[in-house]
């Protein structure tokens, strides 16, 4: 049975250490090196050591997780990421993936999840637990990035421009103040490179965005 | 001396000095002319009556020669004349030898009779002589022989022989030694008088013919002119005086009520308003630009009560470039603002310091919490999990770990959440909103319109946005008893604005509590050099705009 050789980078030594012990139960898994901060990994990560995963925390000193991960990608290590962390917002987990984390792991998570994640993975394949999961994509839906000529905002302004809505109308009803509203409607003007509000419609209309 | 006294001695004095000299000269003039005419006068009178009497002297010595038959009876009667005189043919004057000493002018004729003697008829010459035409009260004509006696009758002795009336004076005296002349001297009664006098000489007749008037007649005139002048002089010197009164009144008037309005002034009261009569130009001048001072240093007491209250904004413009009074205000009024703008600059800097401080303590223990207590309560939790047999004991102990770190995280992310540094305000309000909607029934929504990684919201500015969500979810929690809450957040180019909005039941502005976090809110603001509006009353819906600047010059 191949032995999932394992990395841990966090800066506490007691939880290294515990989670050592922890993992040290398991044969198939083991812990061949503990480092305390980024700078220390990615140095043995440039010795080329053979090891398979890491389980990296985000907040470290001198260099935190999130830079790691970029190193890593930059340099296409191997080595697969399992982000173990305290925080448990989406925002965090979202950016880990993005990042090319293979997990994402709460640090009081179970030992029994630890192994899952870390078997999982080592055979290559993702693990999110559908906590960390749910809390990841509840953040990605409200992050959609609209990649149109308008923002999903803009869009949505020039839908009640065009309904012949008021700026004070629009704002109590987008819930925003009044100059927000102009200044949506300034750039949506300048990004149709239009004049005034007849030819916003007039265009808008033509382009099909209304 | 008081300038009204200055006045009226000058002037009066004037005035009486040029009426004194034109009374003096018109008065001279006068009386010079006055002399000449009568002296005139009394010459011609004079060279009449000498003509007249020495044509009835001719006349009557021409009959005489041709008669020469005479009655001589009374000639013997009343005449004792020597022989030498009458042996002297001619005119004599014979009144010595009259008995009587009455006046008689005799011819004297040798014949060879004897010598035959006339007397002309003294009335003849009287006659003449006291014809008086044009001689006034006091004029007179009269003869006086060689023996300073008088001749003919005297005006004011008509009872009296003229022969007992002695006249030595000059005029006589003068005439006598051959002179004709004239002047003003005492005549026989030692009265002044003008005369006028010259010899009567024919044959052996030696006599002095003299017309006189007495200076007090003739000058009656002038004492009446004398007087009138007088007169005329106290009315104009009472003239002068009641016009100069009224003069330095009008001039001293208001140079005393400007005195008065000045002491007022001076004593610092510049709103007094008295009306005064202004009655010329210059004066009036002269009180307008006082009126003028006053409005001057009105706006000047104006404009330093204004600075006194502390309401630098108000403005005075200077009355000339020679204004120091303004200049200096408007100096004082400058350093004051700048005094002031520095003391907010530095008032704004205490309270951004301050909260500062607070965020990077309450930073630094939600790191000590969450990167702390947190890994060890974790290591703990991997310790029960390896020396924990009793698999009950395991499962409760991990539970009581796991709360803890539970509550560890929540105290942590309410201190600081983490995320701010890492993802932006945006991002950690979304979380934020999140974990309160788990635990309330309250309808909370946030869009996030940040430009995420793109964001040029500052860490600084982030927290203050998220500090004041915060209080404002909170107070809307406590107080507002709202349904719905709505927040946006929209980043443009050059600023951001925080939408808040609840449909609780309002609030009104003014009674807001000041613990209500409302004054925390505006501080945020303030330091953060944004602009903050509150839409709120009582039983509506409540909205709060906030905009921070965006900087882009980095």
């Amino acid at each position: 049975m191949n032995e999932t050789k394992l990395i841990i980078a966090d800066d506490h030594e007691l939880f290294r250490k515990g989670l050592a012990e922890l993992l040290s139960k398991h044969e198939d898994i083991k812990v061949i090196k503990s480092v305390e901060d980024g700078i220390e990994f990615m140095n043995i990560l440039k010795s080329n050591i053979e090891a398979h995963i890491v389980l990296l925390d985000i907040t470290m000193p001198n260099m935190d997780g999130f830079q790691v991960l970029k190193e890593m990608k930059n340099l296409s290590s191997t080595i697969k990421p399992i982000v173990i962390s305290m925080h448990n917002d989406g925002n965090y987990i979202a950016k880990c993936a993005k990042s090319g984390a293979y997990g994402y792991l709460l640090k009081n998570a179970d030992e029994t999840e630890l192994t899952k994640a870390i078997r999982m993975v080592s055979k290559g394949s993702k693990y999110f637990s559908a906590e960390i999961s749910e809390k990841m994509i509840n953040f990605m839906s409200v992050q959609s990035v609209s990649e149109d000529i308008l923002s999903n905002k803009e869009t949505e302004v020039l839908g009640l421009i065009s309904e012949g809505l008021t700026t004070k109308e629009i704002a109590s009803r987008l819930f925003v103040s009044a100059r927000t509203i102009e200044t949506h409607r300034a750039n949506i003007l300048k990004k149709l490179e239009v004049k005034n509000t007849a030819e916003l419609i007039k265009k808008a209309a033509k382009i099909n965005l209304i | 001396m008081s300038i009204k006294t200055l006045i009226l001695i000058i002037i009066n004095s004037l005035i009486g000095f040029v009426v004194l000299i034109l009374s003096l000269l018109f008065y001279n003039q006068f009386s010079k002319v006055l002399n000449d005419r009568i002296l005139l006068q009394l010459n011609s009178i004079k060279t009449l009556k000498q003509i007249q009497v020495e044509n009835l002297i001719q006349s009557e010595w021409n009959d005489f020669l041709n008669v020469k038959k005479i009655d001589t009876a009374d000639l013997d009667t009343n005449f004792k004349i020597p022989d030498s005189i009458l042996s002297l043919d001619g005119i004599h004057d014979l009144t010595p030898y009259h008995k009587e000493k009455q006046t008689s002018i005799g011819f004297i004729q040798s014949t060879n009779e004897g010598s035959i003697v006339k007397i002309i008829p003294y009335h003849k010459l009287k006659k003449i002589l006291l014809e008086r035409t044009g001689m006034g009260e006091s004029g007179e004509s009269y003869l006086v022989g060689s023996d300073y006696c008088l001749r003919s009758q005297s005006r004011f002795f008509p009872d009296k022989n003229p022969y007992k009336v002695k006249v030595k004076t000059k005029g006589v005296i003068d005439a006598l030694a051959g002179n004709k002349g004239r002047g003003v001297f005492k005549d026989y009664r030692g009265v002044n008088v003008y005369s006028v006098y010259s010899p009567l000489e024919t044959s052996y007749l030696e006599l002095v013919i003299l017309s006189e008037i007495d200076v007090d007649e003739v000058t009656l005139p002038l004492k009446k002119l004398r007087y009138r002048l007088f007169v005329l002089t106290l009315g104009i010197l009472i003239v002068a005086v009641l016009l100069s009164l009224l003069l330095t009144k009008m001039i001293s008037n208001p140079v005393k009520n400007m005195r008065k309005n000045l002491k007022i002034m001076a004593m610092g009261n510049y709103n007094q308003s008295d009306d005064f009569k202004k009655n010329s130009i210059e004066i009036k001048e002269m009180f307008d630009a006082l009126a003028n001072l006053k409005d001057s240093l009105r706006g000047a007491v104006n404009f330093s009560n204004q600075i006194g209250n502390m309401n630098l904004n108000s403005n005075y413009t200077p009355k000339s470039s020679n204004d120091q009074l303004g200049k200096s205000l408007i100096a004082m009024r400058d350093k004051l603002l700048e005094f002031r703008t520095n003391e907010q600059k530095s008032r704004i800097v205490t309270k951004r310091l301050l909260l500062d401080g607070l965020e990077k303590e309450r930073k630094r223990l939600s790191r000590e919490l969450h990167d702390g207590i947190g890994p060890h309560l974790t290591s703990l939790k991997f310790y029960v999990e390896n020396n924990i047999i009793d698999p009950m004991k395991k499962i409760e102990m991990k539970t009581i770990v796991d709360s803890t770190i539970s509550e560890v995280r929540l105290m942590s992310n309410a201190l600081m959440p983490s995320s701010i540094d890492d993802f932006g305000v945006g991002a950690t309000l979304t979380n934020f909103v999140r974990s309160i909607e788990n635990s309330t029934k309250i309808s909370i929504e946030f869009e996030d319109l940040t430009k995420h990684s793109k964001s040029k919201i500052t860490n600084h500015q982030g927290i203050n946005l998220f500090r004041i969500s915060q209080e404002l979810i909170n107070n809307s929690l406590k107080h507002s008893e709202a349904k719905n809450i709505r927040i946006t957040l929209s980043e443009f180019n050059d600023f951001v604005s925080l939408f808040y909005f609840d449909d609780g039941i309002g609030f009104k502005l003014e009674t807001a509590k000041l613990g209500s976090g409302i004054i925390n809110i505006k501080q945020r603001v303030e330091i953060c050099n944004g602009t903050i509006v509150i839409n709120s009353e009582q039983g509506r819906t409540t909205t709060f705009e906030i905009e921070f600047p965006i900087k882009n010059d980095l």
